[in-house]
C-alpha cells in the first residue's frame, strides 16, 4: 500500500485514512492521546476508548463537537474503504495502540509510540507479523538503553525514601500524561503519600478505571511551603515546574524520570540530581527486536533519529527509509517522550 | 575502579560542595595506600603518576576506533551519538552496553592498563589493548576509565574538593594539606603523607604551576581605608605568568597553568645562571626602548607557539616581576609583602634585563592614588594594583589584600568649563580640562581630567577653547560651556571642592562628543543617582564598561 508522507502527516491514500495527522482531516487514526499525535478537529477519529476520551478532554469540547468518535478496543477490527483495521496493544501510555491495516494481501502496521518492555501502567505490546512497518524511533541510537519496570520502580522508591530519611522532599519530574501517573502509581503502591500537580491528576480517572490506584494523594497547593503537620509526601510534577520547585523554600531534591535521563546532560537541562532512565519508548535494542519479531522487510522510520536508525536497518538488509517530512529527531523533546 | 566509577556517579548527582567532599572522603578513607594514590590521581584526570612525563598518546580517534571494532558501529553513527551525548567517555560506554563480560576492574588493574597503553607505541596495538578492556569490564566503569584518559570527568569536581576530601579522609589539617599540595604539586603524594602524618616533610618542588593570587576589583575607594596601608604598583596589560627558575633552567606557566616556556626562547637559555632557585610571579610584556608595547603587539607573539628569530627581535618580551613565591629551597608565601619584595629586589638587581622589577609607589592620600592612577594610564598601563602591607601571598584566592583599579564605574557626558595649559610637551596647549554637569540652566563642576585625547584633538580643542575664553585666572582659562566630552571614572564621592558637591574619582576622557551640545549633557541628578548606587554596592544601570 502506498504511504504518503507530508508535513500534514502520514496518509494512506488508497483507503483515505490519516495516521496521527498534524492538522484536521476527514478521517484519522489516533495511536494515543499525546498532543503530537492527537490534535486537530477530525471528521472521524478512530482510536481506543481511552485514547478518544482523553483526546476529547485535551482538545476541548468545541474542537471535537462535530467529530464522529469511533472507538476501537484492543483486538477489535473494523472495515475501512476496503481495508480491515485492527487495534493492537502498544506499551506506551494508557490506551496506546498500534494499527494493523490489511489491504489485499498486504499487512501494514503503524506502531505509534511503542516499547517492548512491559510498562508500569497500560498494555503490553503485541508484535504482529507484517510486510510493512511504519515505526517510531525516538531513541533510535545505540546509546539508549532503559530500565525495566522493576528496576525503575526500585529506583523511584529508593530515591523517595532516601530523601525522606534526610528530611528532604523528593520531587519527580515526568510529563503530564503517562509518566506522571506511572510514578504516582508506583509511589502509592509502596505506601508513599504524594502531592500531585493538577496537569497529572487530571487523567487519574482513566487510570483508576483501568485498575491503577493512587493511594494517599492530594493536589499540589499554591502555598505548599506553608502546609504544616502533613505526612511526608513525594511530589510528582511536570518538567516545566522546575523553576517553581527551585524557588521553593523547602529542601527539595529532584528526580527526572525519562528516556532522556539516560544522558548526564539531562542534569543541566532539568536541574535534577537523580536521573532515572525509564521511558515509554523503546530503547535501541527494543526497536531492533520489534523489527525482527515482526518479520518485516520494509520499514519507514518516523519520529526521532530516523536517518540514523533507517541507515542501521538498511545495513542489516531491511528496506528502510526515513521520509524527509519526518526529519531526524523530533522538534519537541518533551512531547516525544 | 568499579567503586571509583560509582563514586563519580554519586558526585555527579549532587551539586552541594560539602556533600561532594563527604562522598569523596568516605570513598577515600578505607582505601589502601596504593589505591589512595591511584584514586586521587584518577580524580584529577591523570592516568599516570605525576612524575611520569611520558604521554599515554590515546586520543579520541583511538578510543573510537576500538569501540568501532567492538560494536561494529561506523564513524557516522558514533558521531551522531557523540553529538547527542556530548561526552566521549559517556558516549563510548553507552555504545559498549551489552558487549562487555562484566568483570570487576580494580584500580591497580586500571593503572596496569594505562601503563600498557603508554608502553605500546603503535596505534593499532593501543586499539587492540583497548578492545580487550572494552570487552571485559562493565560499561558503567569503562565510562570513567575513558574519562581518565580524556582527562575530563565532567562531574563538577574541582581539585580543591579532592584536596579537602583528602584532609577529611586522613584527619589531617585542611590548611596543612592545601599548603603541602602547593609545595609538591602532587596530591597523590600529599594524600599519603597526610595519612602518615608527615605533611611537614614534604618539600617544595619547582616546575609545576601553582595557583596565582588574584586581585579584587575595587568597587569603592573607601574600601581602602588609609591609603598608606597599601603598596601600589601599575597594573600591566600583559600576560600573567609564573617564572620557575632552578639551576639556571626556567619554565614559564600562564594563568591556565599551561607550560608556555617554548613560546619565549628569549627568556630561556643561559641567561639565568648564578641566580638562586626561585618562583616569580609577574607579567610577560612586549618591551622596547624602555617601555611596554601595546597588548596588540604582544598578541602577535602569543599567536606563535615557536616564534621566529625575526619576531623575537621585532617584539622582545620581558618578565616584569612583582612577587616571589619560592626562594632557594622553600616556599615564602607566608612572609609579609615587604620581605618577599626585598628578596625579589635582590634577585632582579642581580639579573637585570629581561627580568624587570615592577616599580612600587607610595600614596599618603586618595589624591595621591588618583595621581598614580593617571600616571599609570599615561604610561600605557591598565591602572593600579594595590597590595596590603604585611599581607601573605594567598594562592588561588581573590582576597581583599590585593585590589585592582581598572574599569570605570560609568561614563558621563560633561561640558568643559575651564582649561589649563599642560606640562612638558603639552606646555603650549590647553590639555587639562575642568568639566561640569547640568542642573537646570546652571553648570556645576564635577571633576578635572588630563588624559585620553590625541595630540591632534588637543591642538584643535586648544584653538576652539581660546575663542571661548570668558575669564583668566593665572594659568586657568574659564570658557563658555560649549564643548562636550564623555568621561569615564571609577567612583563619585561627595566633595566640597566642586560646586556640584560631588567629585569624580579617576576621571579620564573617553572621547570628544562633537555630536553633542551643552543641553545634551548629563545632569546633577544623574550624578546623585550614580553616587547613591555606588553606596549600595550596585553598579548603575547605565554604567558603560570601558572594554
Amino acid at each position: 500500500m502506498h504511504v504518503t508522507y507530508s508535513p500534514e502527516g502520514i496518509y494512506l491514500g488508497a483507503i483515505g485514512l490519516w495516521l496521527d495527522p498534524r492538522r484536521s482531516q476527514p478521517a484519522a487514526w489516533l495511536s494515543h492521546a499525546h498532543f503530537d499525535h492527537a490534535r486537530g478537529s477530525h471528521g472521524t477519529a478512530i482510536g481506543t476508548p481511552d485514547t478518544l476520551e482523553i483526546y476529547a478532554l485535551r482538545a476541548g469540547e468545541a474542537a471535537v463537537a462535530h467529530t464522529r468518535m469511533q472507538p476501537l478496543p484492543y483486538g477489535e477490527s473494523i472495515e475501512c474503504n476496503g481495508a480491515r483495521l485492527t487495534s493492537l496493544p502498544a506499551a506506551h501510555i494508557l490506551g496506546a495502540a498500534q494499527l494493523l491495516v490489511e489491504h489485499g494481501n498486504e499487512r501494514l502496521v503503524y506502531t505509534g509510540d511503542i516499547k517492548l518492555r512491559p510498562p508500569l501502567c497500560g498494555a503490553i505490546t503485541r508484535v504482529e507479523p507484517c510486510h510493512h512497518l511504519i515505526m517510531e524511533c525516538t531513541f533510535g541510537l545505540p546509546i539508549f538503553h532503559f530500565l525495566s519496570k522493576e528496576e525503575a520502580t526500585a529506583r523511584i522508591v529508593r530515591f523517595a525514601r532516601e530523601c525522606f530519611d534526610e528530611g528532604d522532599t523528593p520531587a519527580f519530574l515526568g510529563y503530564a500524561l503517562g509518566r506522571g501517573q506511572e510514578i504516582a502509581h508506583v509511589l502509592a503502591s509502596h505506601g508513599i503519600a504524594t502531592t500531585i500537580h493538577g496537569a497529572i491528576s487530571r487523567y487519574f480517572p482513566w487510570y483508576q478505571r483501568a485498575g491503577y490506584g493512587f493511594g494517599d494523594w492530594r493536589p499540589y497547593q499554591r502555598d505548599e511551603a506553608a502546609v504544616t503537620g502533613d505526612t511526608p509526601r513525594a511530589m510528582v510534577t511536570v518538567p516545566s515546574f522546575r523553576a517553581t520547585l527551585q524557588a521553593s523554600t523547602r529542601r527539595i531534591r529532584i528526580a527526572y524520570v525519562s528516556g532522556w535521563a539516560s544522558m548526564d546532560n539531562a542534569r543541566a537541562r532539568t536541574g535534577a540530581e537523580e536521573l532515572i532512565p525509564y521511558s515509554d519508548h523503546g530503547g535501541f535494542h527494543e526497536l531492533l527486536d520489534l523489527v525482527q519479531q515482526s518479520g518485516v522487510t520494509k520499514v519507514d522510520a518516523v519520529h526521532g533519529f530516523t536517518d540514523t536508525f533507517a541507515r542501521i536497518l538498511a545495513q542489516r538488509g531491511v528496506d528502510a527509509h526515513a521520509p524527509s517530512a519526518f526529519g531526524e529527531r523530533g522538534s519537541d523533546e518533551e512531547a516525544a517522550d | 575502579m568499579d567503586l571509583f566509577a560509582a563514586t563519580c556517579e554519586r558526585l555527579a548527582a549532587t551539586s552541594s560542595r560539602n556533600s561532594k567532599i563527604r562522598i569523596l572522603a568516605d570513598y577515600l578513607r578505607p582505601l589502601a595506600d596504593d589505591d589512595l594514590t591511584r584514586a586521587v590521581r584518577f580524580f584529577s584526570g591523570s592516568p599516570l603518576a605525576a612524575t611520569d612525563h611520558r604521554q599515554l598518546s590515546v586520543g579520541h580517534s583511538t578510543l573510537r576506533e576500538a569501540v568501532m571494532q567492538v560494536t561494529g558501529w561506523d564513524k557516522d553513527i558514533i558521531r551522531v551519538c557523540h553529538r547527542t551525548v556530548g561526552d566521549t567517555g559517556e558516549t563510548l560506554a553507552a555504545l559498549l552496553h551489552g558487549f562487555a563480560r562484566g568483570e570487576d576492574l580494580s584500580l591497580a588493574a586500571a593503572e596496569e592498563h594505562y601503563l600498557a597503553l603508554q608502553r605500546t607505541r603503535k596505534t593499532a596495538h593501543k586499539v587492540a589493548h583497548l578492545v580487550e578492556c572494552f570487552t571485559r569490564y562493565r560499561p558503567s566503569t569503562l565510562k570513567y576509565f575513558i574519562k581518565v584518559i580524556t582527562r575530563g570527568m565532567r562531574i563538577g569536581l574541582q581539585e580543591k574538593m579532592v584536596v579537602d576530601a583528602v584532609a577529611s579522609a586522613t584527619g589531617a589539617d585542611t590548611d596543612a594539606v592545601r599548603a603541602a599540595n602547593h609545595r609538591a604539586g602532587n596530591l597523590a603524594q600529599v594524600a599519603l603523607a597526610a595519612r602518615a602524618g608527615t605533611l611537614e616533610s614534604i618539600s617544595a618542588r619547582l616546575f609545576h604551576p601553582m595557583d596565582f593570587m588574584l586581585a579584587r576589583p575595587l568597587d569603592s575607594l573607601f574600601d581602602l581605608g588609609d591609603p598608606a596601608l597599601w603598596a601600589i604598583e601599575d597594573k600591566y596589560d600583559g600576560i600573567r605568568a609564573q617564572l620557575h627558575l632552578q639551576a639556571g633552567e626556567i619554565r614559564i606557566y600562564t594563568r591556565g597553568l599551561e607550560d608556555a616556556t617554548p613560546s619565549y626562547p628569549d627568556l630561556s637559555g643561559k641567561l639565568w645562571l648564578g641566580l638562586p632557585d626561585c618562583i616569580l610571579d609577574g607579567e610577560l610584556m612586549a618591551w622596547k626602548d624602555g617601555r611596554a608595547l601595546h597588548f596588540n603587539v604582544l598578541q602577535q607573539r602569543l599567536a606563535r607557539k615557536r616564534p621566529s628569530a625575526r619576531l623575537i627581535t621585532d617584539i622582545p618580551v620581558v618578565f616584569m616581576a612583582y612577587d616571589l613565591l619560592y626562594l632557594r629551597d622553600d616556599m615564602v608565601l607566608h612572609l609579609p609583602l615587604e620581605a618577599r619584595r626585598a628578596a625579589l629586589e635582590a634577585i632582579t638587581q642581580q639579573k637585570g634585563y629581561p627580568l624587570l622589577l615592577s616599580p612600587r609607589h607610595e600614596a599618603r592620600s586618595l589624591d595621591d592614588v588618583e595621581q598614580l592612577f593617571r600616571d599609570a594610564r599615561d604610561r600605557g598601563n591598565e591602572g593600579l594594583v594595590l597590595k596590603r602591607r604585611g599581607s601573605p601571598y594567598e594562592m588561588g584566592k581573590r582576597s581583599g589584600t590585593w585590589y585592582k583599579l581598572k574599569r570605570p564605574l560609568a561614563t558621563l557626558d560633561v561640558v568643559i568649563t575651564a582649561a589649563e595649559q599642560g606640562h612638558g610637551k603639552r606646555a603650549t596647549v590647553l590639555s587639562d580640562y575642568t568639566f561640569a554637569v547640568r542642573e537646570g540652566d546652571r553648570f556645576l563642576n564635577v571633576g578635572k581630567a588630563y588624559s585620553g585625547l590625541t595630540d591632534a584633538e588637543i591642538r584643535e580643542l586648544t584653538r576652539l577653547l581660546r575663542a571661548l575664553v570668558t575669564e583668566r585666572f593665572s594659568r586657568v582659562l574659564l570658557v563658555k560651556p560649549e564643548i562636550v566630552l564623555e568621561v569615564a571614572f571609577d567612583g563619585i564621592q561627595k566633595s566640597p571642592r566642586h560646586k556640584s558637591g560631588y567629585a569624580m574619582r579617576f576621571p579620564r576622557i573617553v572621547r570628544w562628543r562633537r555630536d553633542k551640545t551643552a543641553t545634551d549633557i548629563d545632569t546633577l541628578d544623574r550624578v546623585r543617582e550614580i553616587y547613591e548606587h555606588s553606596l549600595g554596592g550596585m553598579k548603575p544601570g547605565a554604567a558603560a564598561p570601558e572594554e
